[in-house]
């Protein structure tokens, strides 16, 4: 049954792109939670060796970029403990995750 | 003719866009050879991390990709507006010291104590009068003076380093442009 409503939202997700495929405007989120991609809510997570990188979970997709010094170095803040992730990464999108 | 135009909507019937993109390969001094690159169009657009940097970003259908935009020296490229503090040094400093008065470590202290960041990333930096070498320790000293007194203040040090006269934020040589590059940036984490 759970399996089956994810199917459900998935060909929901797809059919609204339906006007974008292949999808060519790579700047834009047309899915449920469609937006311009600069609108896209970040937090931290620590690496294994302890250094931030910035996590995004925007419902299907995920994105990972690294938190820098103005040298390019990383940054290793001591936010978190490694292997863990914190702050709103998960607001930018309501589509529930049950994967 | 025609078989380039049967090609190019056979391409967009399979559902790939190919761009062509004319690149010039220099082999050797002289002589410019020139190639065709096949491949898709993968334009992104730019999101703006929480410290003003920002990241090449593509969502492709349920896939994301993001990866930090640097310059080809490997700095990222930001708008630093949360650089909390800028102390131009010679509030601080003598010429080639790197210590400072009691006076001037209180108002460091109660600046750290009232930034309500997570974090402080300290960096010196100084003018161009000197040896380069020279300059680079001299603001590795400044930067670790006040990063002490970070400390000092109960607050958290994130990374602290000297530039030297490596980074200048004035160009130039006047007396206005020297006295802006003799400066500690502070850097709120948030």
């Amino acid at each position: 049954m759970k399996m089956m409503k994810i199917t459900v939202l998935l060909v929901a997700g797809v059919s609204l792109a339906a006007c974008d495929i292949p999808k060519q405007n790579k700047t834009v989120d047309n899915g449920i939670d469609a937006k311009h991609l600069s609108q896209l809510v970040a937090g931290v997570w620590v690496d294994p060796n302890g250094c931030d990188h910035w996590i995004i979970d925007d419902g299907v997709e995920g994105y990972l970029s690294e938190r820098m010094t103005p040298d390019g170095r990383p940054v290793c803040s001591g936010v978190a403990p490694p292997n863990t992730a914190v702050g709103p990464f998960r607001e930018g999108s309501d589509f529930s995750d049950t994967i | 003719m025609a078989t380039s135009v049967k090609d190019t909507l056979r391409a967009l019937a399979g559902g790939a866009i190919a761009a062509a993109m004319t690149l010039s390969l220099f082999a050797g001094a002289a002589q410019a050879q020139t190639s065709t690159v096949v491949g898709e169009d993968y334009t992104p657009t730019v999101w703006i991390d929480p410290d003003g940097c920002e990241h090449w970003v593509m969502d492709d259908g349920v896939e994301g990709y993001m990866s930090p935009h640097r310059t080809r020296d490997g700095r990222p490229v930001c708008h630093r507006s949360e650089i909390c503090g800028v102390i131009p040094t010679d509030q601080l400093f003598a010429t080639d010291k790197s210590w400072i008065s009691a006076t001037a470590k209180d108002q460091l202290i109660n600046f750290f104590q009232s930034a309500d960041a997570f974090g402080f990333m300290i960096y010196g930096h100084t003018d161009s009068r000197a040896p380069d070498e020279y300059n680079m320790k001299l603001s590795q000293r400044r930067a670790d003076t006040v990063a002490d007194v970070a400390r000092a203040a109960g607050t958290r040090v994130v990374d602290v380093k000297g530039f030297g006269e490596r980074q200048p934020r004035a160009q130039g040589d006047t007396a206005v442009a020297l006295q802006e590059n003799r400066r500690v940036e502070i850097y709120c984490v948030k």
